[in-house]
């Protein structure tokens, strides 16, 4: 079997962040125990934003490196979402037409909680590995938001609120998918799945989140375990603490993570509390510096991860990472990949930490607007034109690239616009 | 093999757990009524101490799913007790 994996990778992850800290400072919570949960910002979704504009964002810039005749060898478009605007159109739909892709290209949306973004990985390497149709390339696009609004009778200063608000955040990130693994190279067959029947975390509903938080990450602590189990299974020579350079978590947030891995290497090591620390801050604490300053972007969040690690990690040597994606409802599973300083100084030239540092910072009055549902599209809306003014002291534009926002839906088409 | 794990060594099993990872509470103040969030404990915390606790009962197989609907402590020491005699 030959090589498989991601050929090229890019996250975006909007224009507007928000301060948790003063986030939280301004909500009136004890800030002293919030470090504990490793968050720093998060972005915001503007009105004029969706899953459509993060998705087409992301994956130009990769799009555009290759030859027209690389471009047109994609053959499978994979949006990875729970953030959907339509129960029936893909959302793929939009991206093939706004990332300009061949007529001769499968278009699917898939679902799978925060673990749709690994579903897409690994329906791509199949399609490659299956060697069906020689030379061909696949594109997976994870996109995901909360639009966090006030839900009727909900209290924003109770403590679940306390966990989620913060923690939301909205992005994408596109993987091309190939034979010329120059990022991340699959380890084919190394592949641990777990997933059973809970009610943990879900959107029951059109713009709104339902759940258990609580359940969701003990959930997510059984996963780990039983999805690395089913890996060793496999591959009977891998150890938690020594077969893997790096770990890249889903992370709902940093210290969910930290929780994990501390429970993973009791488990598996049988190393000290102190050793663990400092085996954290080697080998996971790369993966969240991203994470930390975009909050959970659901489907994408395991790739954000990943792009953290290599972007941040060591591989003057090559280096395995060991990943781990969980999606509430649930399905889970533990996979790993190698880096080498190639990838790394490829990823590292698409800039991915200066475009964070370049989303305008959100004020408080206007934040807690967007909260009110100022300007918001819910689900379902059939006629709107977006105001790309709706936050006086952001505009769309001056990214030093063009950007796609949302401009309009008419007749529930949504329209949008490149914006230099 | 040591004493039998009576619910008195259990509880202070949990007592323990959560004095360590909650310094500002004292184990006399671990009313069976109250819940870990009622202690102060944050969801990183919760985490922390409940598989603490299985590491010290060596409860390796329980899975933590399982301890999302104890609301209390008193609930807590008894679901352990179960999981103990089950071995």
């Amino acid at each position: 079997m030959g090589p498989v994996g991601i050929e090229a990778m890019n996250a975006f992850c909007g224009i507007a962040r928000l301060d948790v800290l003063q986030l939280a400072t301004h909500r009136g919570l004890d800030t002293s125990r919030f470090a504990n949960l490793l968050m720093e910002e998060k972005t915001v979704p503007l009105p004029y934003e969706d899953p459509v504009t993060y998705g087409v964002n992301a994956a130009r810039p990769i799009l555009d490196q290759l030859t027209a005749a690389e471009r047109d060898s994609i053959e499978l478009l994979v949006a990875c979402t729970e953030s959907s605007f339509d129960f029936g159109k893909a959302m793929s739909t939009y991206l093939h037409q706004h990332l300009g892709l061949s007529r001769n290209c499968r278009l699917i949306e898939l679902k799978s909680a925060c673990y749709s973004g690994v579903a897409g990985l690994q329906m791509a390497v199949n399609f490659i590995l299956s060697g069906v149709s020689p030379g061909a390339k696949a594109l997976v696009v994870a996109s995901d938001l909360s639009r966090f609004s006030i839900a009727e009778g909900g209290d924003a200063s109770t403590e679940d609120w306390s966990f989620a608000e913060p923690s939301s955040g909205a992005g994408a990130v596109a993987m091309l998918v190939s034979d010329t693994p120059r990022v991340f190279r699959v380890d084919v067959g190394a592949n641990g799945y777990y997933g059973y029947e809970v009610m943990d975390t879900c959107r029951p509903v059109a713009d709104s989140e339902a759940g258990d938080a609580d359940l969701s990450l003990l959930s997510y602590l059984d996963c780990c375990e039983n999805a690395f189990r089913e890996y060793t299974r496999r591959v009977p020579a891998a150890n938690y603490a020594e077969s893997f350079g790096y770990l890249a978590f889903h992370t709902p947030f940093g210290g969910m993570v930290k929780g994990a891995h501390r429970t993973m290497m009791r488990k598996f090591s049988g190393k000290n509390r102190g050793d663990i620390e400092a085996d954290f801050q080697r080998r996971v604490a790369p993966g969240l510096s991203y994470c930390q300053r975009v909050g959970n972007i659901m489907g994408a969040t395991m790739a954000l991860s990943l792009l953290g690690t290599i972007d941040h990690g060591d591989f003057a040597t090559a280096q395995r990472i060991g990943c781990f994606s969980y999606g509430s409802g649930c399905s889970s599973e533990f996979f790993s990949g190698v880096v080498t300083q190639e990838g790394q100084q490829r990823q590292r030239a698409l800039g991915l930490g200066e475009a964070l540092g370049r989303r305008q910072q959100l004020s408080m009055p206007d934040y807690d607007a967007l909260l009110k549902g100022n300007g918001l599209v819910r689900f379902g809306t059939r006629n709107a034109e977006l105001d790309f003014g709706v936050v006086s002291s952001i505009r769309p534009g001056g990214w030093g690239r063009p950007l796609l926002f949302l401009s309009a839906i008419r007749d529930f088409h949504r329209d949008y616009q490149w914006i230099s | 093999m040591g004493e039998p794990m009576t619910d008195e060594r259990i509880r202070g099993v949990v007592h323990q757990a959560i004095v360590r990872v909650l310094p500002r509470v004292r184990s006399n103040e671990i009313a069976g009524h109250l819940n870990l969030r009622e202690l102060g404990a944050d969801s990183v915390d919760r985490v922390e101490i409940l598989t603490s606790i299985l590491d010290s009962l060596r409860l390796q197989k329980t899975p933590l799913a399982k301890f999302a609907d104890i609301r209390n402590i008193d609930a807590l020491v008894a679901f352990l007790a179960g999981e103990v005699a089950r071995g």
